[in-house]
């Protein structure tokens, strides 16, 4: 296109994470001239969702990205006068890290389903673990293996591991129907597809069931908007609040999270959660649906009856519980999954006004107090950053750039040098923390964030509906670990295939993704090439796919551990662990107000058709927040238009 | 004051290289007017218009790029849920048809699978300067299966019927599928914006 970009801005936004899209899409609204940057060729950043084919990419990329060769440096340096100095920004990615590929489906072929009679038969599998090669997704969908296992790092730190390290959660199948590993080695490698005979010897057994395969998943790939970061929308949260009140919640539909689970004593329970909820339950008698009504009841205007709770205010919330006359499932219930608090470190205090916050978020949108959105939390960066464009922020992905260039003498920054050596001068620059250099980040301490991410047959609880959105939260095991977050997406959000469901883990990080998760998933899941038709009620959900890593948190990160940045230049941060975005809604808020002190943060925009009708008829907003008024055709040209129209489109 | 003045609501959504005259088509076609200079509209998110056909009410909400594609890079979330994408070329400009497949790319990656598509060749005006001929234009789609139309924005040619076409062959489809589809499988804009999601009290 023959289109070059601007040289002047008064905003450089680099990133098009949560918070970066938000605040571009702050300062494009309050009137400044915004340039959106990503250096990567999609929006969103760590807050990205992926089609599956896309997730295959971009895994691929995260390798690659490590090995790229540095370019020459000088190649920007003559751009720098005398006068000026240069920070150099990142290279490569470095946020994703020990990222391992699992599959249990079986390969099938040309996309057809694959019967299990053919699969008990052959109880072969394909296991490797020492493969740092690109997954090739082509490669995988014509293997014809009834169980594949494949797992590689980001070679970030590729200590060569041995067979013993293979995930547990294929222990059983790797280590009873381990057949010829070495044979199969090769099967990751890029596009040697031949090398590989298919085993199966004998379809006389009946079909019974109809299975899905790695193809279909393949094939439906597009079906899929996998979150890199799981996250929820509370309905009293900040980020609805403020999607709302900035009207960027017009670009994007939501659906309520249906259920919240618990997992106690090996089992998966539905919590009640509203009144209704409590009667209808079939789980708890009748005694405990009073005792957890009265409960729950006080918990609503709690600082009204201190004598309830006084004497406990210095015993954690677990054994305020123990002495209200609750059954140990409702304790349960009430700790995990409704306060959502760690059993130790939770005061009585804490717990009772978590749950009443938890009570109040009921009401607004639904029986639970989440919302996702439809087609992925991806969705959310991208409506802010709509909302830029239409005041006129100019976007740019597949933009990288080279330095940030600082003035000596007044030591702020007045431009950035583009991949292009092109350079492009502003007043203020955001970024976002991945883009520092290694050199400005040098003190700075990041946490970790375990994530996995699983494709499966069957709910975890099944119930008359297969289209629940569920989240569980499943608690440490031992004392000071982290408890685990768990989001069943079912197909309906559009972010999985049909008859599949999309499972999102989630907590901080102790070690590796998978180390961290693993036994939780073990737990709750059979791999797939496990799940046999004779045992028709299977116990547990079978897996397909299973896909471990580790995100860096930056969230915890503060200004001044960055070293030798301009005061005009702002550091947003890439996604925490928690279950909202209310840390970046607030990051994003708050930079505003030191940017433009006296500016209005995103506030609602004009309506369209006030700017442009008269509006002889101004129908008041349904429900308040469409802001569409309608224009009435008056044109007689029109109108005659209407009766002849309807035949043809085509010339 | 009904909340629904509507019988049906349906969402367009234009695309194709920048320069082509979307931005142009939406606003003859919506306020009866040609911009002069480049049509960049601060703060313009969508425009409405509500039409009569065959007696029906049928609301339009047409969406136009916002200027992301100048450097290809629309988001995704505006392919969501459109019900019909117009893609726009320009008649005197080879490059903006060259672009076409590059366009449909994206379509199939992120509209829906129901989603009607229609092929503009806009600037007709100017047909001493055409460079792709019209039927080269028929020609890719019918390969491509889609309509095919001419017009031009600012002499206000086949600009209705564009939209107005449009909206009846939208119609027709929303009966057929209220007839297949009795049971309602999960459709893209079948979640709800959050003004519709319903209440239930704890208490
Ligand atoms: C069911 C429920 C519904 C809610 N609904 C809303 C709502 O509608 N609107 C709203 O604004 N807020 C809601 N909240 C959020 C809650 O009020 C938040 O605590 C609040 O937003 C404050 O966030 P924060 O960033 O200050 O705290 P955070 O930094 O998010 O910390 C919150 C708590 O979680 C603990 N914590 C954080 N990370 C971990 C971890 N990895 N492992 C163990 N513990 C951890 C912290 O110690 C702290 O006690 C809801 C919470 C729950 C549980
Ligand atoms: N001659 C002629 N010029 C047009 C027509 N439509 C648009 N233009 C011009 O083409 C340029 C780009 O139009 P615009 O609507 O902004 O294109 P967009 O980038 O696709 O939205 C403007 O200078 C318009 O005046 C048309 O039908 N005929
Ligand atoms: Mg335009």
């Amino acid at each position: 296109m023959a289109n070059s970009l601007p040289t002047e801005f008064d905003v450089i936004v680099m990133g098009t994470g949560l918070p970066e899209s938000i605040l571009a899409a702050a300062c494009s609204r309050s009137g400044q001239r915004v340039l959106h940057l990503d250096s990567r060729s999609y929006y969103g950043g760590n807050w990205a969702s992926f089609s599956f084919p896309g997730l295959l990419s971009w895994l691929k990329e995260h390798q690659q990205n490590s090995d790229t060769g540095e370019e020459s440096p000088a190649a920007w340096q003559d751009m720098i006068h005398e006068t000026e100095e240069a920070i150099p920004l990142c290279k490569k990615d470095e946020t994703i890290q020990h990222a391992e590929v699992f599959c249990y489906a079986s390969q099938g072929m040309d996309g057809n389903i694959e019967e299990l009679g053919a699969l008990q038969k052959n109880p072969s599998c394909v296991a490797s673990s020492t493969l740092i090669k690109p997954l090739d997704s082509a490669c995988l969908s014509e293997e014809t293996h009834s169980s594949h296992i494949t797992s590689y790092e980001v070679p970030t730190q590729d200590t060569p591991k041995n067979n013993e390290e293979i995930t547990d959660t294929a222990e059983t199948s790797v280590k009873e129907e381990y057949c010829g590993y070495d044979t199969y080695k090769h099967t990751v490698s890029d596009g040697t597809k031949d090398e590989i005979k298919p085993v199966l010897e004998d379809n006389s057994v009946p079909p019974k069931r109809k299975r899905i395969a790695y193809s279909q998943i393949v094939k439906e790939g597009r079906r899929f908007n996998i979150d890199l970061s799981s996250k929820l929308l509370y309905s009293q949260g900040l980020l609805i609040d403020l999607l709302i009140k900035s009207n960027v919640s017009r670009y994007a539909e939501f659906k309520n999270v249906t259920r919240i689970l618990a997992f106690r004593e090996g089992k998966v329970e539905q919590v009640p959660c509203s009144r209704a909820d409590v009667f209808n339950s079939k789980e708890l008698t009748m005694v405990e649906k009073r005792m957890l009504m009265k409960f729950l009841t006080f918990c609503l205007d709690y600082e009204q009856h201190p004598e309830e709770y006084q004497a406990f205010t210095q015993c954690s919330f677990s054994e305020y519980l123990k002495t209200k006359n609750l059954t140990p499932s409702l304790q349960h219930f009430i700790l995990h999954s409704i306060a959502m608090m760690s059993e130790s470190s939770c005061t009585t205090v804490d717990g009772l006004k978590a749950t009443k916050t938890f009570l109040q978020c009921l009401g607004r949108f639904g029986n639970t107090p989440f919302l996702f959105p439809l087609y992925g939390q991806g969705e959310i960066p991208q409506c802010f950053c709509r909302m830029c464009a239409v005041f006129g922020g100019i976007y740019c992905l597949r933009h990288k750039v080279q330095c940030l260039v600082v003035d000596r003498e007044s030591g702020r920054c007045k431009a950035i040098i583009d991949h292009l050596g092109q350079r492009i001068n502003a007043k203020y620059f955001i970024v976002e923390d991945s883009y520092l250099s290694e050199e400005t980040c040098s003190s700075v301490q990041y946490k970790q964030i375990s994530r996995a991410v699983l494709i499966t047959d069957q709910s975890v609880l099944k119930t008359d509906s297969d289209q629940q959105i569920s989240i569980l939260i499943v608690p440490p095991v031992e004392p000071g670990a982290y408890a685990v977050r768990i989001i069943e997406l079912c197909s309906s959000t559009m972010t999985c295939m049909k008859d599949t469901y999309l499972v999102h883990l989630t907590c901080s990080s102790s070690k590796t993704a998978r180390e961290d998760l693993e036994s939780v998933v073990k737990k709750l899941f059979t791999p797939y090439s496990e799940t046999e038709v004779d045992n028709e009620e299977l116990p547990k959900p079978g897996l397909l796919w299973a896909l471990y890593f580790n995100m860096r948190d930056s969230s915890g990160v503060s200004r001044s551990s960055y070293n030798g940045l301009p005061p005009n230049v702002y550091v947003c941060t890439g996604p925490d662990s928690g279950l909202g975005s209310e840390h970046a809604v607030k990051q994003a808020e708050t930079l505003f107000h030191e940017i433009f002190p006296s500016e209005e943060f995103c506030p609602p925009p004009p309506n369209p058709e006030d700017i442009f009708f008269d509006g002889d008829e101004k129908p008041s907003e349904p429900l308040g927040t469409n802001n569409i008024v309608m224009a009435k055709l008056e044109s007689s040209e029109g109108s005659k238009n209407l009766e002849s129209s309807g035949k043809h489109l085509q010339n | 004051m009904s909340m629904e003045d509507y019988d049906f609501l349906f969402k367009i959504v234009l695309i194709g290289n920048a320069g082509v005259g979307k931005t142009c088509l939406v606003r003859r076609f919506t306020q009866g007017l040609f911009p002069p200079g480049q049509g960049a509209t601060i703060g313009v998110d969508f425009m409405i218009k509500t039409v009569e056909i065959n007696g029906e009410k049928v609301k339009l909400q047409i969406w136009d790029t916002a200027g992301q594609e100048r450097f290809r890079s629309i988001t995704q979330s505006y392919y969501r849920s459109a019900n019909a994408l117009i893609l726009t070329y320009d008649i005197t400009c080879e490059e903006s048809f060259r672009c076409l497949p590059e366009w449909l790319r994206e379509i199939e990656q992120y509209a829906s699978n129901k989603v009607i598509t229609v092929l503009v060749g806009n600037k007709i005006d100017l047909a001493e300067r055409r460079e792709v001929s019209q039927q080269r234009a028929e020609e890719f789609s019918e390969a491509q299966d889609m309509y095919y139309l001419e017009t031009s924005a600012k002499e206000s040619d086949n600009v209705e019927k564009l939209f107005l076409d449009l909206a009846c062959r939208l119609i027709s489809e929303a009966r057929q599928n209220t007839l297949v589809n009795n049971v309602s499988s999960p459709l893209p804009g079948e979640g709800k914006s959050i003004s519709y999601l319903t209440c239930c009290n704890f208490n």
